[in-house]
């Protein structure tokens, strides 16, 4: 009994124990987040094509931008309550479609709906063009 | 041949004295040279203007088990700041919270009366067992009819006693959104920097008379700053409007909502566990188009801490920097 226990155990913490081994995580930084609306489970193409969709949560549900060396992603809670640590650096990974963010202290993963990816460049270039467009503003409203 | 070594030694003296000035001329930076004239010319006054926009946040961080946390250090939290999360912080303390202003709003109106006299021995109480400090101020207002009384204002730890308290105005309408304008702009009025400006309100939250709307003072209690802290009178059972607008008026304030059944003690307790549990970060002013910033704090690494501030502030920017909450 006690070994199959162990085994179960074992079974349950192993996706999480051998991302963390494997170094399969990367590393990303939390610039954004606000309450938005929530998303199905199941969007994008499994929402097109496969069964009638999942009923969507009520109320708002945490969205973030999380920024990684490459690519910049959106992603959407799937409850409202569903938060992520925002140290300076978190560990996700990609799974399913769907993002895997390991929470430090609860030593296990929270999954988020992917929402958008844009190539970091690219949103940098944008960002850029953003706060010059602030700047400006900001300048015009002073010389009045 | 004594001619010519005379003017070789002639033009290697002017040389050797014209050089320096040379150097000293054009080497020397020209704003320097200008700032010593300035010195040596009478002083002209001068004031130098620089605008420094800086958020001044107060709040609050408990446990899972709703206690203070004691060793909060910079690195737990983050600013969630009209969306962008804010990590850098240009400092963070003890918010110190030592001078007090409080105003203690009484509904007498027609609705509260079956529990008026509980209200007002509570009322009595809490400004009784107060630990009031030297420098601290507590006014009493009640409103009820078309009015709002101011019954004392700023000394009522002596002058309100029960037989002043059965003499308050009682029965008619609710002004309950009007009473809570009055209290703030009365507030406002006298605000000084170390001075932290509270309002407790007893009150079942329905209002039936006011001129002023309930968005307009959750806006009036945002922009200047008050906390506030409410006592619902409704009876208990399933929680009614007048909850719900009593508690969003707590919630936006960073202050508590609490039953009238919880007594004064743990009203006063509520207050006074905010006073030393308090704490102050400033961080710079994130860009953003729109004048109202919302705010929320969140975990860095603890999911289990639970952080209370007010929801956000009023940025103007035409206007200098704003404090966005203050003690």
């Amino acid at each position: 009994m006690k070994q199959t226990l162990s085994l179960i155990f074992l079974l349950c913490t192993f996706p999480t124990l051998s991302a963390a081994q494997f170094g399969i995580y990367q590393h990303g930084s939390v610039v954004r987040m606000h309450m938005g609306d929530c998303m199905p489970a199941n969007h994008g193409f499994m929402m097109a094509f496969g069964s009638p969709a999942a009923p969507v949560s009520q109320g708002s549900c945490p969205e973030y931008t999380l920024v990684s060396p490459n690519v910049v992603y959106v992603i959407v809670g799937k409850m409202s309550n569903q938060l992520i640590p925002l140290a300076e650096v978190i560990d996700f990974r990609l799974q399913k479609n769907e993002l895997a963010v390991r929470v430090d202290d609860a030593k296990h993963e929270s999954k988020f709906v992917i929402k958008e990816m844009i190539v970091r460049s690219e949103w940098d270039r944008i960002k850029r063009h953003i706060d010059e467009q602030m700047k400006a503003a900001e300048v015009r409203e002073a010389e009045r | 041949m004594d001619k010519f070594l005379g003017t070789l030694l002639l033009c290697s003296w002017l040389v050797r004295l014209l050089v320096p000035f040379f150097l000293v001329t054009v080497i020397y930076p020209h704003d320097l040279l200008e700032q010593y004239s300035a010195h040596s010319q009478p002083s002209q006054d001068f004031t130098y203007h620089s605008s420094v926009s800086e958020v001044r946040l107060v709040f609050f961080a408990t446990d899972e088990h709703n206690r203070s946390v004691q060793e909060l250090q910079s690195d737990d939290f983050a600013v969630i700041d009209n969306s962008w999360v804010i990590r850098n912080f240009r400092s963070f303390t003890r918010a110190g919270l030592v001078k007090l202003d409080v105003i203690v709003l009484i509904d007498s109106s027609e609705s509260v009366l079956p529990r008026f006299h509980q209200e007002i021995a509570d009322v009595l109480e809490l400004v009784s067992q107060w630990p009031w400090e030297p420098g601290d101020k507590v006014s009493i207002l009640s409103f009820s009819g078309m009015e709002v009384n101011v019954v004392c204002a700023g000394n009522c730890r002596s002058w309100f006693t029960a037989d002043r308290a059965a003499s308050l105005p009682s029965g008619g309408a609710t002004p309950l959104f009007d009473a809570v304008m009055v209290a703030t702009n009365f507030l406002t009025q006298r605000r000084q920097p170390d001075v932290w400006p509270v309002i407790i309100l007893f009150s079942d939250g329905d209002d039936t008379i006011s001129k002023a709307s309930f968005k307009g003072i959750l806006k009036k209690i945002l922009a200047n700053e008050e906390q506030i802290y409410t006592v619902d009178l409704g009876g208990p059972g399933r929680p009614s409007n007048g909850t719900a607008i009593l508690q969003k008026m707590a919630e936006d304030s960073g202050g508590r909502c609490v039953p009238l059944s919880d007594g004064p003690v743990k009203i006063l307790n509520d207050v006074m566990d905010d006073l030393h549990s308090g704490l102050l970060v400033t961080y710079a002013l994130p860009d953003s188009s729109s004048e109202f910033h919302s705010i929320r704090i969140l975990p860095t690494h603890n999911l289990n801490l639970q952080f209370r501030c007010r929801r956000g502030y009023y940025y103007h920017r035409s206007g200098s920097a704003r404090q966005e909450d203050g003690p």
